[in-house]
C-alpha cells in the first residue's frame, strides 16, 4: 500500500528525514516512536503534503502511484488521513458543515454524486456513537474551544466519516486521559480492517496496549534505526531510548 | 489663545539671542524652524481630530509668566520631601519653576550621566545634535512650542552594559511666585546598547496659581536596551499638564512606560512608542482617577515599523464628579511589520452621570500575518461582587473603593520598583478617599 | 500559498454587461434649471421643487468631505448626467409589458422576476436608472393598507406623508451628498406600513446603475407605524464601464412606537477593473430614527463599488429602543471602503449590537469607522461592538476608527476587535480532510462572516454567499 524508499526531507536548508525506508501492507498497523525532534512529525507533515517540507531525496508510492506528484487534499482524496496533533480552528465552520462539504469534495472527486443529507445524517449520529460524543458536538465550531480531549477525539471521528485508507494517528495519545485513551482507541480498532492500515506515531508506549501494533519501528536522527514487534515498544518502555543511541552510533 | 500665542511669539524674540549664543549652536536651527512652525499652525483646536475631545482654550487664557526669576531659596526640603521617594536612595534632578536646583538634586556623571538638558547641551554636543528633537512630532505645534522654548530638562546617558544602580526622579516644582506661571521642560534619555534603567517623573505645583507646563520627552532606548519609565501625575487642580513623550525602540529592547494620573486640570499625554528594530517589547500602562473638574486625555500610538515585534497597552480610567476622560489609542501595523503581536485594552467606569468617557480605540494593519486586538469597556462596578464583599461584612463605601482598587490594579503590574507602588497604592487609597491597605 | 490568493481574489466581475434600454436624458451638468428639469418632468407639486431647491442652495455652501480613509480623484459634479429615465410612456400591469431586454438582464444576474414572485413571494420594485419600471404585488399589498411604490409616485399619492417624513432623519443640511441627493434625487422607494400590520412578504428593490455617465441618487423613505413589522431588501448589481460613477443615495427609516424594521442590503456595484480603473463610488447616507420600544436593524454585504463610504445608523431615540448593524465588507484589487455605523443612545435602556467583519484582499483598503455615542438620557444604555478584519495577502490594508462617547454612568458598553489572517494551517487542515484551497477560503469566510450572514432573510443569504464567492474566489456557485 505504502512504500517509502530512502526519503530525504527537511524544511528550507534543514534536512530532518535522512533516508526514511518503511513498507506498510493493507490491514497492518505500524507504530513509530522516538525521541522529541527524531522526524516523527516530519515524516506525517511530508506524507499528507504539508508546503514548508521540501523532499530532496527519495520517493513515496500509494497504490501504485508516486504520492509527492500530489496536492494535499488530492492526497487526501485517494485515502490518506492525518489525525492532527494539533488540530486547528476554524471559527464560524460547524464540524458538520466542514465534514459534508469534505466528504462531498472527496466524493466529488471520485466520480460520485455528493451524499444525500439523509445518509450523512445517519452515518454521522453511528460514529459519534461509536465514539461517545455528545450530539451537540455537531453544531460547534469546528475545534473551537474544545479541551484537547474533545479534539482528538473530533480527529477520530472525522476519520471514522472519511473511511480512510491509510490513517497517520500523530500522538493522538499525548494529553489524553485515561478513559478518552480508550474510547479513541476502541474507535480505532473498530475502524480496522484487511483493506486499510495506519500509521501511528507517538511518544507512550500505553497506546499500543490498546491499538495492538503489527510492527514497531524506532525514528532516530531521520533514520528508522530499528523495526521489531510489540516487544520493542516494551524495551523502550523499560529502557529508554538512550541505549538505543549509544547501540546506533556503535555500529 | 491668540494673546498667549503672541506673548510666546514676541518672548521667543526677545531671548533669542540668549538661546543661540554659540554654546547652544547644535540647537540653532532646529529651534528656529519649530517656532517658525508654532506661529504658523498656532495651538491646537478642537477641529484637529487629535484634539477633537480636549479643548485647551480654557487654559490658554492665563495671562502666564513665562520666565520666571529664579527662586530655589522659596523651597525648604522639608516641605517638598513628600513628594520624593524616601524610603530608597535615588538620583534626583529637580527644578523649581523650571530653572534647575542643585540643591535638592543629586545628579552624577560617573558611569553614566544624570544631568540637565542645559548642561547637555553644553558638555555633549556630539549626542545633542544626534537625538535632540529628532523623535518628537514637530509638526505638532505644542511640541514645535516646546522645542523653541527648551532651556532645561533632564539628561541621562547610560553607556552600553551598565545598568544605573538606583531608580532616578526628575521632579519639577511650580511656586508661581504670586503669578501664573508656564514651564517647557524639555528631557532627553538615552540608553546605550545593553544599558538599564528606572527612572520617575513627577510635576507639582506649589501654588494656588494656574501653572501650565508643556513637557517634551524623547527617549532612545538602543540595541538590547531596557528602559523603565513612569509619571506620576497627582498634580494640584489649578495645574495643567501636556506631556508628549517619544520613545524610539532599537531590536531586542524592552521599555515599559506607565502613566498614572490622580490630580491636575487638564491633563494631555501623548505617549508614541516607535518600534525600529526586530523582537522588541513595549508597555504602556496607565491608571487614572479623577473627579470634579478634571479632564484627562491619554493618547499613545504604537508605530510597529519592524517584524516579531510584542506590544501591550492597559489603561484604566474611572471618573467621578463631572470629570472628562478622553482615550485614544492608535496602533499601526507597517506593511513588512508582519508576525506582530499588539495588545491594547482600555476599561472605565463612570461613577456619576457628570461624568464622561470618550474612547477610540484604533488600528491601522497594513501587514497580513499579525495578531492586533483592541478592547474597549465602560461599565460599572459588579453589583454582583458588590453584594459579596458587603455580606462578608464589608461596608459599601469602603467595598466600593476596594473593587475600584482591583479594577485597575492590574495596571500596576509592571511597576518594577516596590517602594513606587506602595506609593502608588497609597495615593490611589486618597484619591478614593479610604482608609485602606491597598495592594492585592 | 500567495499565488493561489491571487488567483482566487482576481477573477473577473461576472456581471459585467450593460442593457440597452433607449434613455431619456438630461444635459450634462449641474444648476437650477436642471433641479427644476427634474422635478417637472416627475410632474411634482410646488413644495418639492421648493425642498429641492432649497437643498441645492445648502450643497453649494459645503465642501466635499475628505475625513475618510480613502483616497480617490473627485467626481467632478457639473460632468454628471442628472436625469435619465427609460422611456416607457404606459404603465405596466403585467410582466409581458416590460422591455424584455430587462428581463434579460434579471435573468443574466440570476435575479428572474417570475421566479422571485412566484417562488419566494416577494414584491419587487424595479429601479433602472432612477425611474420605477414595473412594480408588483401592488394589489396585495394594499389590502393590508401596506404602501409601497416608487418615491415619485408617492410624492404625487401620498404628498402629506412625503411632506410629514422626508429629510426629517437626514435632513438637507446633514453631509454634501446628502445635501445634493436633496437636490436632486430622481427616484427611489416609498413605503409605509400601518398601524400593527406585519408585512407578510420581504419588500426588495434592486437597483441598477446603467446609462454611462449617469449619476444615481435614490432616495428611500420607509415609515413603520406603530406596531408595524418590514422587511426591507436592497439589492444592486452595475454594469462593467470605464468611467467612475457616482452613487450617493439617501435611506431614512422611521420606526415609530413598537415597530420594528429589517432593512438588508447586498451591494455589488462595479468595483473596477482589477487595475483599479473604473468602478462606482458609492456615498450613501442610511439612518433610522427609534421612537419607543421600537427596533431597526440594518445587515449589509458589501463587495462591490471602487469606493464606499457608508455607515447606515440608528437614532435610538426612545426608550427601550434597539438598534443592529450586521455587516460584511469585501474589498479586493483597488476597493476601498470605510464603513460602519453610528449608534446615537437617546432614551432610556436602549441597546445596540454592532459586529462589522471586514475582509481585505489585493491592494485594497477596508476600513471600520463607527460612533457609539451615548447620552446624559440614556440610563443603562447598552451596547455590544465587535469588529474583526481578516486579511488576505501582504499588500492590503485593515483600519478600525471606532469613536466612543459616553456620558452616563449607568451605560455599558464592551467594543472588541481582532485582525487576523487566513492562516496557512487552517488551509492545510482543509486540504489534508480532502477540500481544496479555493473551498477552504470560501469555508473560512463564510465561518468568519457567519454572525452576520445568519441575519440576512434565507433568499438574501444565498446571494450573498454567491456573491462573498465572486468576490474572493473566481466562481459563482
Amino acid at each position: 500500500m505504502l512504500t517509502i524508499k530512502d526519503l530525504h526531507a527537511g524544511i528550507e536548508k534543514n534536512e530532518i528525514l535522512k533516508g526514511v525506508n518503511l513498507q506498510v501492507k493493507p490491514g497492518e498497523v505500524h507504530a513509530i516512536m522516538g525521541p522529541n525532534g527524531s522526524g516523527k512529525s516530519t515524516l506525517s507533515s511530508v506524507i499528507t503534503g504539508r508546503e514548508q517540507y521540501e523532499v530532496s531525496k527519495g520517493s513515496i508510492d500509494f497504490m501504485g502511484e508516486d504520492l509527492l506528484d500530489f496536492d494535499p487534499e488530492e492526497r487526501a482524496h485517494k485515502g490518506i488521513f492525518l489525525s492532527f496533533q494539533y488540530p486547528v480552528e476554524i471559527p464560524g465552520v460547524t464540524v458538520s458543515n466542514f465534514l459534508k462539504t469534505a466528504i462531498n469534495e472527496t466524493r466529488k472527486a471520485q466520480g460520485l454524486e455528493p451524499m444525500p443529507a439523509k445518509d450523512m445524517l445517519k452515518k454521522m449520529r453511528e460514529k459519534m456513537n461509536l465514539l461517545e460524543m455528545d450530539k451537540g458536538f455537531l453544531s460547534r465550531s469546528l475545534n473551537e474551544g474544545f479541551s484537547g480531549g474533545e479534539k482528538k477525539r473530533n480527529e477520530i471521528f472525522q476519520m471514522a466519516m472519511l473511511e480512510p485508507k491509510l490513517a497517520i494517528l500523530d500522538e493522538t495519545d499525548s494529553g489524553l486521559d485515561i478513559d478518552a485513551l480508550r474510547i479513541v482507541a476502541n474507535g480505532v480498532n473498530k475502524l480496522r480492517s484487511a483493506d486499510n492500515a495506519v500509521i501511528l506515531i507517538t511518544h507512550y508506549q500505553r497506546l499500543l496496549d490498546y491499538i495492538k501494533p503489527d510492527f514497531v519501528h524506532v525514528l532516530w536522527n531521520g533514520k528508522i534505526v530499528r523495526s521489531g514487534d510489540k516487544s520493542l515498544a516494551l524495551e523502550l518502555e523499560e529502557k529508554g531510548y538512550d541505549w538505543l543511541k549509544t547501540e546506533t552510533l556503535a555500529q | 489663545m491668540e494673546q498667549l500665542k503672541d506673548k510666546l511669539v514676541s518672548s521667543f524674540m526677545v531671548i533669542e539671542n540668549e538661546l543661540n549664543n554659540p554654546d547652544w549652536a547644535p540647537v540653532f536651527d532646529v529651534r528656529q524652524k519649530a517656532m517658525d512652525h508654532f506661529e504658523t499652525k498656532g495651538f491646537p483646536t478642537k477641529k484637529d481630530e487629535e484634539w477633537k475631545y480636549t479643548n485647551l482654550k480654557p487654559i490658554l487664557k492665563h495671562d502666564y509668566k513665562l520666565f520666571p526669576k529664579r527662586d530655589a531659596e522659596a523651597i525648604e526640603f522639608k516641605d517638598v520631601k513628600r513628594y520624593f521617594l524616601n524610603d530608597i536612595d535615588t538620583y534626583r534632578i529637580v527644578f523649581i519653576n523650571g530653572i534647575y536646583s542643585s540643591w535638592l538634586s543629586q545628579t552624577t556623571h560617573h558611569g553614566f550621566d544624570v544631568c540637565t538638558f542645559s548642561s547637555a547641551l553644553l558638555r555633549y554636543k556630539d549626542e545633542l545634535s544626534t537625538h535632540f528633537a529628532k523623535y518628537a512630532d514637530n509638526e505638532e505645534s505644542m511640541v514645535a512650542l516646546n522645542t523653541a522654548f527648551a532651556r532645561d530638562g533632564a539628561y541621562i546617558h547610560v553607556p552600553k552594559n551598565v545598568t544605573v544602580n538606583k531608580p532616578i526622579e526628575i521632579v519639577f516644582f511650580t511656586t508661581g511666585e504670586g503669578a501664573e506661571v508656564m514651564t517647557q521642560p524639555r528631557n532627553l534619555v538615552i540608553a546605550d546598547e545593553g544599558a538599564k534603567v528606572q527612572i520617575i517623573e513627577r510635576h507639582r505645583s506649589l501654588t494656588d496659581h494656574a501653572v501650565l507646563t508643556n513637557v517634551v520627552t524623547e527617549i532612545v532606548a538602543e540595541k538590547n536596551a531596557n528602559i523603565e519609565y513612569y509619571k506620576v501625575q497627582n498634580d494640584n487642580v489649578s495645574a495643567s499638564l501636556i506631556d508628549h513623550t517619544n520613545v524610539q525602540q532599537a531590536r531586542d529592547s524592552h521599555v515599559s512606560v506607565g502613566t498614572f494620573t490622580f490630580g491636575g486640570k487638564l491633563v494631555r499625554n501623548n505617549l508614541t512608542f516607535v518600534s525600529n528594530g526586530e523582537n522588541t517589547e513595549s508597555h504602556m500602562d496607565g491608571i487614572t482617577i479623577i473627579g470634579d473638574g478634571q479632564h484627562v486625555d491619554n493618547h499613545t500610538l504604537v508605530d510597529h515599523k519592524m517584524p516579531n515585534c510584542y506590544s501591550r497597552e492597559l489603561y484604566k480610567g474611572i471618573y467621578d464628579g463631572n470629570a472628562k476622560g478622553v482615550f485614544n489609542g492608535k496602533v499601526i501595523v507597517h506593511q513588512d511589520a508582519q508576525k506582530i503581536n499588539a495588545f491594547q485594552q482600555n476599561n472605565n467606569i463612570l461613577l456619576t452621570d457628570r461624568a464622561s468617557i470618550d474612547t477610540k480605540p484604533q488600528l491601522e494593519i497594513f501587514a497580513d500575518d499579525v495578531k492586533c486586538s483592541h478592547g474597549c469597556t465602560v461599565g460599572q462596578l459588579d453589583d454582583e461582587a458588590l453584594f459579596y464583599l458587603r455580606s462578608r461584612g464589608i461596608p459599601e463605601y469602603e467595598a466600593k473603593a476596594l473593587l475600584m482598587y482591583a479594577f485597575s490594579a492590574d495596571a500596576l503590574d509592571y511597576v518594577r520598583i516596590p517602594e513606587l507602588k506602595t506609593r502608588l497604592n497609597r495615593i490611589m487609597g486618597k484619591k478614593l478617599n479610604v482608609d485602606l491597605e491597598l495592594s492585592l | 500559498m500567495s499565488d493561489i490568493l491571487d488567483k482566487v481574489t482576481q477573477s473577473e466581475y461576472k456581471y459585467g454587461f450593460t442593457t440597452d434600454i433607449e434613455s431619456d436624458q438630461a444635459p450634462v451638468g449641474l444648476n437650477e434649471d436642471i433641479i427644476r428639469l427634474i422635478s417637472h418632468k416627475k410632474e411634482e407639486p410646488e413644495w418639492m421643487l421648493d425642498w429641492r431647491l432649497k437643498a441645492f442652495e445648502i450643497w453649494k455652501q459645503m465642501d466635499e468631505p475628505n475625513w475618510a480613509n480613502v483616497t480617490y480623484e473627485k467626481p467632478s459634479f457639473q460632468d454628471i448626467i442628472y436625469y435619465s429615465a427609460p422611456k416607457k410612456k404606459k404603465e405596466l400591469a403585467s410582466l409581458d409589458e416590460v422591455d424584455p431586454e430587462l428581463l434579460k438582464t434579471f435573468a443574466k444576474l440570476g435575479i428572474n422576476i417570475e421566479e422571485q414572485k412566484r417562488l419566494t413571494g416577494v414584491a419587487m420594485d424595479v429601479v433602472v436608472d432612477s425611474v420605477s419600471v414595473a412594480t408588483t404585488f401592488k394589489a396585495k399589498l394594499k389590502e393590508l393598507g401596506i404602501i409601497f411604490c416608487s418615491m415619485s409616485e408617492a410624492i404625487k399619492e401620498y404628498p402629506d406623508m412625503v411632506k410629514k417624513y422626508i429629510g426629517t432623519v437626514v435632513p438637507r443640511t446633514d453631509n454634501f451628498y446628502a445635501a445634493l441627493n436633496s437636490a436632486v434625487f430622481t427616484d427611489g422607494s416609498f413605503c409605509y406600513i400601518p398601524k400593527g400590520v406585519k408585512c407578510p412578504v420581504e419588500l426588495s428593490t434592486y437597483f441598477r446603475i446603467n446609462e454611462a455617465g449617469t449619476g444615481q441618487f435614490e432616495r428611500t423613505l420607509l415609515v413603520a407605524d406603530k406596531g408595524s413589522y418590514v422587511s426591507y431588501l436592497e439589492g444592486c448589481t452595475a454594469p462593467q464601464r470605464d468611467e467612475n460613477q457616482l452613487h450617493a443615495a439617501v435611506v431614512e427609516l422611521i420606526a415609530l412606537d413598537d415597530a420594528e424594521i429589517k432593512y438588508s442590503t447586498v451591494q455589488n456595484w462595479y468595483p473596477g477593473n482589477a487595475e483599479g480603473k473604473g468602478g462606482v463610488f458609492n456615498f450613501v447616507t442610511k439612518r433610522g430614527v427609534c421612537e419607543r420600544n421600537a427596533k431597526i436593524s440594518w445587515t449589509q454585504v458589501e463587495t462591490g463599488s471602487a469606493v464606499t463610504w457608508k455607515y447606515p445608523s440608528c437614532i435610538l431615540k426612545g426608550d427601550n429602543s434597539v438598534g443592529e448593524f450586521y455587516s460584511v465588507a469585501v474589498t479586493n484589487n483597488y476597493q476601498q471602503a470605510d464603513t460602519g455605523t453610528k449608534m446615537i443612545h437617546l432614551g432610556k435602556n436602549t441597546k445596540s449590537t454592532i459586529i462589522s467583519k471586514g475582509i481585505s484582499a489585493g491592494k485594497s483598503h477596508n476600513s471600520y469607522r463607527g460612533l457609539v455615542k451615548m447620552g446624559p438620557r440614556a440610563d443603562k444604555a447598552r451596547n455590544f461592538s465587535q469588529c474583526d478584519s481578516m486579511l488576505m495577502g501582504d499588500r492590503c490594508g485593515a483600519h478600525t476608527f471606532p469613536y466612543i462617547e459616553i456620558q452616563n454612568k449607568s451605560a455599558k458598553l464592551e467594543h472588541e476587535a481582532t485582525t487576523s489572517k487566513i492562516g496557512e494551517d487552517q488551509l492545510f487542515y482543509c486540504n489534508q480532510r480532502g477540500i481544496g484551497t479555493e473551498e477552504a477560503i470560501a469555508l473560512i469566510v463564510n465561518g468568519f462572516c457567519k454572525d452576520v450572514l445568519n441575519q440576512l432573510p434565507m433568499e438574501f443569504a444565498v446571494e450573498a454567499q454567491k456573491l462573498l464567492e465572486v468576490s474572493l474566489e473566481g466562481s459563482v456557485g
